[in-house]
């Protein structure tokens, strides 16, 4: 009788967040829909990638916009989940009339938006690391998938720290049972072990039954892949208040929260296909441009905000290349052209999906996060076989 | 062994934690659905202690006076005209944990807060190890158990309240201030409440609803246990024990849902739960 309350409790907190709305006014701009979880789970990720949109759109419009036109952003709050992203993309796309959707969001919120899109017949750039294999002729993705991710930190454990035996625990949700699924398969077919792999629910916050199997279990190193924030945070510190001091790989933490979680979180290692600390003149120049637009409220730039600044610098391209924002033209122009961005250069020709550079790190006692080693265009995989 | 600490130390948290609920209840006979938020304010207060400076200990010390201001000022402004309506009283204090959630993020933010743990890494013994800050909570448990039984139990302020407990009519009837009895309990309530989240994040996330799925499983153990102290006890070391096996040998997933399903079989069964009479 009391649990849908409690649920009707967290519903409440979460929709009282305000929805922020940009002002939109211009002769015929071109209007960039980003449904976004300012809300919900992907509330602390969201004002960084809203950032990223304003900075993109900012500096393309003040180099005289797209085609003579210019841009104009509108941000819709999809509260991280699949009810919120229906209302979010549905309003974007017949009431907003956006001409291309560009964003990160949760899985469920992806796959809540996807008939939409398909039905108002709108490109949509999707800029969130996920668990692959999510195909649509209308989406293209700039993000990493497992095929991406996992290598990296699952070859530096066998090969360097001569890890034979892996322990796998995650959150019960599409994103974790989709990452340990594919590290499971890959890391057995190098030749280690799976001794272990264990689920909490999104919202379990007590994991003791599940650090007793890894004691018991005694792998070389351990892979996490949780829900952000409460889940990865719990995990990570009740391991350390444990004493498992084992090689440990976390897919779902980014660089904001490993700094934040302090000497909790030194020496996990991280894979990512953005660090703030990559040396190229093209991120210094976005983290420069960043600062000078936001200053004290930046949001530190991520993993999930750089593909965002970068897709919106794809879909300018594609329009140029198309001469034209009709869909069936900037889609195929989007698997064509290629965009130069803090991440280096990115295109998104295989199979909707692109080939990134992927860097392992590892968490320092400070909080920074030291590159250890990079993999240039590491390849997706297959994806989408039935997409080009 | 680790499976007997697993469950021993499972077991305390899940005591404190619902220690002040208890106590609330035991006495007012309103269910204090603020309950979580309490735990949140606690989480909150020893944050706030740890950056101005103080040490972990008066931290705790801070968390409880945070929590027991705030449970006055709330039993005095919105549970005390609801003595009557339990039902009500219910509603006000589910109300009133959005306000404290969305308060908490108006000030901290939505974000997850961290704080550097007071004690770190295992305590070892020939033959195992175990997490040392785990194994602490299980003498913060015994400590908070047994200050509660004396204050109960040898105390005339204990004396009072036991009286109001069993009869308030009665009470009242040979001058006892039930009135006063209700604002200390519920101060004190919210103050062990809070208490109880500065004492768990050590091991739990910093974040405006952390206390949500506290309070429903120390909702349930109130429920089966009564208004005893006692009883509590027995209910927390066999439903942590629950949890824990089911866990253990059959899935985490199950095991999160072990306490709430227990308890409804258990008053099902025994309407009474755990509680002798």
């Amino acid at each position: 009788m009391f649990k849908p309350q409690i649920r009707i409790l967290t519903a409440a907190l979460a929709l009282a967040a305000l929805p922020l709305m940009a002002a939109a006014q211009s002769a015929a701009p071109i209007r960039i829909g980003v449904p976004v979880g300012l809300s919900g789970a992907n509330s602390v990720v969201a004002p960084s990638v809203v950032q990223s949109a304003e900075l993109a759109i900012e500096e393309i419009n003040a180099a005289g916009g797209v085609l003579g036109r210019k841009l104009v952003l509108e941000v819709a709050d999809d509260a991280s989940g699949a009810v919120g992203a229906q209302k979010a993309f549905d309003s974007l796309v017949f009431q907003k009339k956006v001409d291309v959707l560009i964003s990160m969001e949760t899985s469920a919120a992806r796959n809540a938006g996807l008939p939409i899109v398909a039905r108002g017949k709108v490109p949509y750039i999707y800029t969130s690391f996920y668990e692959g294999r999510s195909c649509s002729p209308w989406m293209y993705v700039n993000a990493w998938v497992p095929e991406q991710q996992v290598p990296p930190v699952v070859d530096y454990f066998m090969k360097t720290k001569n890890a034979k035996t892996i322990f796998l625990v995650g959150s019960d949700y599409s994103f974790g049972r989709g990452m340990l699924e594919f590290t499971k398969k890959y890391a057995e077919g190098k030749g280690a072990k799976i001794v272990g792999e264990e689920y909490l629910p999104m919202d379990g916050s007590d994991w003791t039954a599940v650090i007793s199997k890894i004691r018991a279990a005694k792998p070389d190193a351990l892979v996490t892949s949780t829900a952000g924030g409460a889940p990865n945070v719990t995990l990570t510190k009740q391991l350390r208040a444990a004493g498992i001091n084992i090689p440990y790989g976390n897919l779902a933490v980014d660089e904001g929260t490993a700094k934040g979680m302090g000497a909790d979180a030194q020496g996990i290692y991280i894979s990512a296909s953005y660090v703030t600390g990559i040396d190229s003149p093209a991120n210094k120049k976005f983290l420069a441009a960043l600062t000078k637009k936001f200053g004290a409220d930046l949001k530190t730039p991520n993993d999930l905000s750089v593909p965002e600044y970068e897709a919106v610098y794809a879909y300018k391209a594609a329009v140029e290349k198309a001469k034209s924002t009709d869909s069936d033209k900037v889609l195929k122009a989007l698997g064509e052209v290629s965009v130069d961005g803090p991440r280096g250069r990115i295109s998104m020709n295989q199979q909707h999906h692109a080939p990134l550079t992927m860097y392992l790190a590892q968490v320092q006692a400070d909080g920074g996060v030291k590159v250890i080693d990079s993999f240039k265009d590491v390849a997706v995989g297959a994806q989408c076989p039935n997409l080009k | 062994m680790d499976l007997l600490l697993d469950i021993l130390t499972t077991a305390a948290i899940l005591y404190i934690v619902s220690a002040g609920l208890l106590l609330i209840f035991g006495v007012m006979k309103i269910i204090n659905f603020a309950h979580g938020a309490f735990l949140t304010v606690g989480a909150y207060a020893s944050l706030v202690a740890a950056r101005i400076g103080l040490s972990p200990l008066l931290g705790l010390a801070f968390a409880l006076l945070v929590g027991a201001l705030i449970g006055m000022l709330i039993e005095r402004v919105v549970v005390r005209p609801l003595y009557a309506r339990p039902l009500d009283a219910i509603l006000a204090t589910w109300g009133l944990a959005i306000v404290i959630g969305q308060v908490i993020t108006l000030v901290f933010g939505r974000e997850v807060q961290m704080l550097p743990s007071p004690v770190n890494g295992t305590f070892a013994w020939p033959g195992g190890e175990y997490s040392a800050y785990r194994l602490l909570l299980v003498g913060a448990a015994a400590l908070l158990g047994t200050a509660l039984a004396l204050l109960l139990t040898r105390t005339r302020i204990g004396l009072v309240t036991r009286a109001v407990i069993m009869n308030e009519q009665l009470a009242r009837g040979l001058g006892i201030h039930a009135g006063m009895v209700r604002f200390c309990t519920f101060a004190a309530g919210a103050g062990i409440g809070s208490l109880a989240g500065a004492l768990i994040t050590p091991l739990s996330s910093i974040d405006p609803n952390m206390g949500v799925p506290w309070l429903v499983n120390a909702f349930m153990l109130v429920m089966v246990s009564g208004v005893s102290m006692v009883s509590l006890l027995v209910a927390t070391l066999v439903f942590g024990a629950a949890q824990v096996l089911l866990s253990t040998y059959v899935s985490p997933v199950l095991g999160g849902l072990a306490i709430a399903v227990l308890a409804a079989v258990t008053l099902r069964i025994r309407p009474k739960g755990f509680s002798r009479d």
